[in-house]
């Protein structure tokens, strides 16, 4: 069981807290409706899967209730750092 | 009896006797004893058959890496553990125990033929002889190979033990108890923070338990072992586990561990758990889990009497046992001559030692020439007799890979000493990455993926003195009096002289694997161990290869002729030694295995015989049968009686959300099709939710309380699901909307009332609720009172009659049910469930989502497009609604079912076609969705999702069932009062 | 006619537990949303103290405020103040945007004591209960095996417990087990 860092609650929380909520930094659109069908698919389904590092979004469900976004490896599974919805990602180092 | 025991020698409490029973038979013995030591102490060395062949089998080790020796232990009804190994089994006096794997008794055993046909068993057997023909398998195969082959019977009671469970957490975590556990612990105690030192054995001190001969800081091994532990113990910030085994490392040093509580104890405490799941966070482990001695791979090395070197050591110093009275060894480590030493020092008689090697060291030659013995060099063990004990050996000197001559020598035990293997297998579950030691032999922690070290024999540092060292963070506190480990060599294979072809060399004792096997493997062309290990099952036995996997990797390299890095290294997995799925479990049995939640009213429905089903994590209630009455005689009464006067309904379950804030509409009109800026306070809309891709994801009547507030409810299955989307979007996508949301499923009780008498019912109940239909519409909610608490009271129906559903604080929801059931004799008031509610509202055509819709149904396709805000410039799932494939042609259309034959109650499930004599395979157009007997209909009904199955209205279908083709017209999903006029009802 | 609903909590404790686990009586409990920004005016409006960092308590009283998320408090009070709490939150209903939500009868209260009291919470709960990461005064949510739970440590050696009404007889169940456990040691 992974500890997660919550960067509302600021502290290190066993996962069993958390539940996994997809790929981060995908806004909905605007304006879905000036979407092409093309375009509004890409939106809905499609995701960029990435092995290794990987911008993605948690819930501390059973804590403070927020989602937050993290930077993890997919690989190793760990957590390079955690961040508040609607901070700037954080560079990945190479 | 005790002839076998050493009376100058062990840490067992010869004041206390004990009485023990293996295989029927009593036995005498001492506490402090194994099961094993206590049998060898009595002269027993045949405990088992093997796994395949049915060979007699003995004890290979005196340790948790046991292969041969599991034995039944028997505590009673429930309580019946097999493959135990004895060598970890405490005795106590009582203890009851049996062999395992043979018939009709260990020395006369009817599978032991199978060793007579191992041509029948070679590597692959399974693989390639139970292909052909497939019937077989079930019929033939199977059965006769449970029956032969196999470990213990699985046990056939409840386990009548209780389990428990425990999260700690500690600063430091040390795993093994041995020198290099003990010092780190002294260390680390010192420091401020926790530490747990955990070892799976019932004493703490790992080998100083078996080498009392040592001497640290000049105090002998046991007086400084008992001084250590006294200040550990003395220590606040100290927990000591012993019994208990490290099963699991997993992420961010998490550490799963079973401690055995009980299984030692005589007298049985039915309170008291039996093992503990230990759930351990630790900031640092260090890992000392020591080592584990090799076999040597040679014909027959399988009999009762030839085990690992080390074993002989524990037996004689920690239990006093003596394995033999002609000992033989056979080595290719210097650290075999420590244990020769110990036992010629008892005065026990040695048969020969033989040593691979052609060199041994002069300090060795000395100290073996000072007790009177000589060394075999050059020397192999070639064969051994003995039917169920070895009594002889072939001693064959070899030159240049070539056997010059063979000796018979005269022996009861032969020790095996085959090098060190370290016990990796945490480092391993953690992700650390290993590297190849050469002069080990072994693989060794290379990179830990977490905070941990490994310290002593387990990161591949013998003797004593660097062990201290290591552990003690490279300080050399410690001064130690210890023979030099010393060095050996790497002896996987050996010359023989035999048919290779019918000669039993075992690598793997428990799977009964061969070197025969595995080099048969490497020519069938399976050339990674991998491979090797699942053909030939290698390694896969409940010791997970302890002592056979390191062999196995050797034989392989050497067969494939590549260096053992390049041949691979198979994946250690927990757990660590077999578990009781009891300690897994950690105490989840009966009522805490898992939540069944209960409403407020539930009490009141199993007080008056209600048949429950589950919904979600909910019980609810099903059907309330009367005396005689199956369920579809129960549904049928509760189905007229509120369609013709009043039923009461349990809805407590559906799913409820507050709603608040300024922006409540907005957001309200952002996550639900519908409109809902214009909804006036005081009344209610059904509400239909998507998800982004178009399709039902949920439903529910929703009620605005106040301009800034809703009262929504959702499905009974979909509320988490329902909040957590919603909170997504509110915290995500529009942050900017002031508005919270709260969940208020358990604040409220709600106690649904439906049918012409309902109003009647409530009335005299209820204050500053006006309930006369003129100022409290169908689809109105209002808030009041009603027998002196606040109430929630919605007008609405999901039957199709005039209803309400009336909200109260959770608990007062069973006291207002009663007083409503008392008062509501007068109108044969009758309590109904999930069953009736299902029926209600399929009589008039409302679908329940999950069960008419499964995540591809659009609003269109459940026909209900009414419930889209067409004026709305966006919602949850709006854009979808125009992607081509939703609103293509031949989807999929919710319409109702009639059956030719009005008695036929479809399956629900059932596949729909066109054309009843097409061949098979057959178009399937739809399916049934749900399908009842409507009492109030007087025929059967049902709802269907068919491919344009609106424009089908009037024409068949078919439905074709294992007996017969069902003829069914199409018509709308409403079969009863399509006008809902009896929802005015006065 | 008059009417006096009784009310139950929908749970039973076994006598075993005596001392080391006891319901709370009825509580009044709202969920207060407001956010950070407007809380010190919200306080200073009201007098109800609101604490400004995730895991705070301030206790007045009978009245317990916890911070649980960044603009969520779950303030439980005495019964007995429901009419003056629900009059002074409208007339604040002009003044600033939040929100309360009535939870009174959603949740159910345990208080855990003495020694024990960390070690029964950790048989379903994964927090480190020690004094230092978890120090009188501090609450959270958390979960104990399936279900969800606050935590409130009020005393080094008590603690509150809340979770929702249809688990806690599933909680009950697991602190009866061990305590029969505890007491056969
Ligand atoms: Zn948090």
């Amino acid at each position: 069981m992974l500890l997660i860092r919550c960067p509302y609650c600021q502290e290190e929380r066993p996962e069993i807290e958390f539940s996994y909520a997809g790929e981060a930094h995908i806004a909905r659109p605007l304006n879905p409706d000036d979407l092409s069908d093309e375009s509004w698919a890409e939106y809905l389904f499609i995701r960029s899967n990435r092995r290794g590092l990987h911008y993605e979004r948690w819930l501390h469900a059973h804590g403070c209730a927020q989602f937050f976004n993290a930077l993890r490896d997919t690989v190793s599974d760990k957590f390079e750092t955690t961040y508040k919805i609607g901070e700037a990602r954080p560079q990945v180092k190479k | 009896m005790t002839i076998n025991r050493k009376e100058t020698h062990g840490r067992i409490n010869r004041d206390k006797p004990i009485k023990f029973s293996f295989d029927g038979k009593i036995y005498s013995a001492f506490d402090g004893d194994s099961l094993a030591s206590a049998l060898l102490a009595n002269g027993i060395h045949l405990v088992a058959r093997s796994f395949k062949y049915h060979r007699p089998r003995g004890f290979l080790s005196a340790g948790s890496e046991e292969p041969n020796a599991l034995v039944t232990f028997d505590r009673g009804q429930g309580r019946v553990t097999s493959n135990v190994r004895a060598t970890t089994l405490e005795i106590f006096d009582g203890l009851v125990a049996y062999s395992q794997n043979n018939w009709p008794s260990l020395k006369f055993d009817i599978g032991a033929i199978n060793d007579f046909f191992y041509m029948l068993f070679p590597a692959g057997f399974y693989n390639k002889t139970f292909m052909w023909p497939k019937s077989f398998w079930d019929k033939v195969y199977e059965p006769a190979i449970r029956k032969m082959a196999g470990l213990g019977p699985a046990p056939i009671d409840e386990d009548a033990d209780k389990y428990a469970s425990l999260y700690s957490h500690c600063e430091t975590l040390i795993v093994g108890s041995g020198p290099a556990g003990i010092a780190a612990a002294l260390s680390a105690c010192e420091k401020p923070g926790r530490v747990i030192l955990i070892d799976e054995q019932n004493e703490f001190g790992g080998s100083l338990l078996s080498t009392p001969n040592l001497t640290i800081n000049a105090i002998p091994a046991w007086q400084w072992l008992k001084n250590s532990l006294a200040i550990l113990k003395g220590r606040q910030n100290v927990t000591l586990l012993a019994r208990t085994t490290v099963i699991g490392y997993y992420h961010d040093n998490f550490l799963g561990a079973v401690e055995r509580i009980t299984d030692h104890e005589k007298d049985i405490n039915q309170n008291k758990a039996r093992e503990c799941l230990h759930r351990i966070r630790a900031g640092e482990v260090i890992l000392a889990t020591g080592a584990i001695e090799r076999p040597l791979v040679f014909p027959n090395n399988d009999r009762p009497g030839v085990m690992l070197a080390s074993a002989a050591r524990s037996y004689l110093n920690r239990y006093g046992v003596v394995v033999g009275e002609k000992i033989a060894l056979f080595t290719c480590h210097d650290s075999g001559y420590e244990v020769i030493f110990d036992l010629a020092d008892a005065g026990i008689s040695i048969a020969c030692i033989m040593d691979v090697r052609d060199q041994v060291s002069d300090n060795i030659i000395a100290a073996t020439k000072t007790r009177g013995l000589e060394i075999r060099t050059s020397t192999i063990v070639t064969n051994t007799s003995g039917k169920f004990r070895i009594s002889s050996l072939h001693a064959s000197r070899i030159n240049d890979e070539k056997i010059t001559s063979t000796e018979e020598i005269i022996c009861d035990c032969l020790l095996m000493c085959g090098g060190w293997t370290p016990s990796v297998h945490l480092f391993s579950h953690s992700k650390g990455s290993l590297k190849w030691q050469e002069n080990l032999g072994a693989y060794i922690p290379d990179t830990p993926n977490e905070n941990t070290i490994s310290i002593g024999a387990c990161n591949g540092t013998f003797g004593l003195t660097d062990i201290m060292t290591e552990a003690d963070s490279g300080q050399s506190k410690y001064t130690v009096d210890d023979m030099d480990f010393g060095s050996g060599i790497i002896a996987a294979t050996f010359p023989t002289k035999s048919d290779p072809a019918k000669i039993k060399a075992f690598v793997d004792y428990q799977n009964d694997v061969t070197e025969k096997d595995i080099n048969l493997a490497v020519r069938e062309g399976l050339k990674s161990i991998e491979h090797v290990k699942r053909y030939t099952t290698t390694g896969m036995a409940t010791d997970q290869g302890k002592t056979s996997n390191l062999n196995a990797l050797q034989i392989t390299a050497h067969a494939v002729a590549k260096p053992v890095q390049q041949v691979g290294l198979t994946t250690f997995r927990p757990p660590f030694t077999p578990t009781t799925f009891g300690a897994l479990l950690g105490g989840k049995d009966g009522d805490t295995f898992h939540v069944t939640r209960k409403t407020p009213i539930d009490g009141w429905a199993d007080d008056n015989g209600a048949i429950f089903e589950p919904v979600a994590l909910w019980r609810r209630a099903r059907y309330f049968p009367r005396e005689g009455e199956d369920m579809l005689a129960a549904v049928n009464r509760e189905c007229r009686a509120t369609r013709e006067s009043l039923g009461i309904f349990d809805a407590s379950t559906l799913g409820k959300i507050e709603v608040v804030g300024p922006d409540a509409a907005e957001f309200m009109n952002r996550m639900y099709t519908n409109p809902w800026m214009m909804l006036k306070s005081g009344s209610c809309r059904y509400g239909l939710m998507l998800g982004e891709d178009g399709y039902i994801m949920d439903d529910g009547v929703i009620g605005r309380m106040a301009e800034d507030r809703f009262h929504v409810t959702t499905t009974t299955g979909g509320a988490p699901r329902v909040f957590r989307m919603m909170e997504d979007y509110r915290q995500t996508e529009w942050p900017e909307l002031d508005v919270w949301l709260t969940s208020t499923t358990e604040q409220w009780a709600v106690i649904a009332l439906n049918g012409p008498n309902a109003r009647k019912l409530l009335e005299p109940f209820v204050e500053g609720i006006d309930l006369n239909p003129e100022s409290f519409p169908h689809m109105a909610v209002r808030e009041g009172r009603i027998c002196g608490v606040e109430t929630r009271l919605f007008r609405v129906s999901f039957s199709g009659e005039l209803g309400f559903e009336i909200n109260v604080p959770a608990h007062y929801g069973r006291a207002l049910w009663e007083v409503l059931f008392k008062a509501g004799q007068q109108y044969d008031i009758t309590p109904y469930g999930t069953e009736t509610m299902h029926v209600l509202r399929a009589e008039k055509g409302f679908i329940i989502v999950g069960q008419d819709t499964d995540g591809t149904v659009s609003p269109m396709d459940a026909g209900m497009s009414w419930a889209i805000g067409k004026k709305k410039k966006d919602f949850v799932g709006k854009r979808s609604l125009n992607r081509s494939d939703i609103v293509a042609k031949g989807r999929k259309q919710l319409v109702g079912l009639l059956t030719d034959d009005p008695n036929i109650v479809l399956e629900e499930g059932a596949q729909i076609v066109a054309d009843p004599n097409q061949p098979i395979p057959m178009d399937m157009i739809g399916h049934v969705t749900s399908s009842y007997w409507s009492a109030t209909l007087n025929r059967s009904i049902a709802l269907a999702m068919i491919k344009d199955g609106r424009a089908l209205t009037d024409s068949d279908i078919y439905i074709p069932m294992a007996d017969q083709t069902h003829k069914v017209r199409v018509s709308t999903p409403i079969f009863y009062d399509p006008m809902g006029e009896r929802l005015n009802v006065l | 006619m008059s009417y006096k609903l009784k009310s139950d909590q929908g749970v039973i404790l076994a006598d075993l537990l005596a001392g080391q686990v006891t319901l709370m009586a009825d509580q009044l409990r709202y969920s207060l949303r407001i956010k950070s920004q407007d809380r010190t005016a919200f306080t200073k409006a009201c007098g109800i103290d609101l604490p400004n960092k995730i895991g705070q308590t301030i206790i007045q009283n009978d009245r317990m405020v916890f911070c649980v998320g960044p603009d969520e408090y779950i303030l439980i009070d005495n019964p007995n103040l429901r009419e003056t709490l629900k009059q002074k939150f409208e007339q604040l209903a002009d003044k600033f945007v939040f929100s309360t939500t009535d939870i009174s009868h959603r949740n159910i209260g345990f208080k855990l004591s003495g020694k024990q009291a960390a070690r029964m919470i950790n048989i379903g709960c994964p927090l480190d209960l020690s004094l230092e990461t978890f120090p009188v005064g501090k609450c959270t949510r958390s979960v104990f095996e399936s279900a969800e739970i606050l935590i409130f440590r009020n005393k080094e050696d008590e603690f509150q417990l809340e979770t929702w009404r249809s688990f806690a007889p599933y909680m009950a169940r697991y602190f009866e087990k061990f305590c029969l456990e505890n007491e056969s040691l």
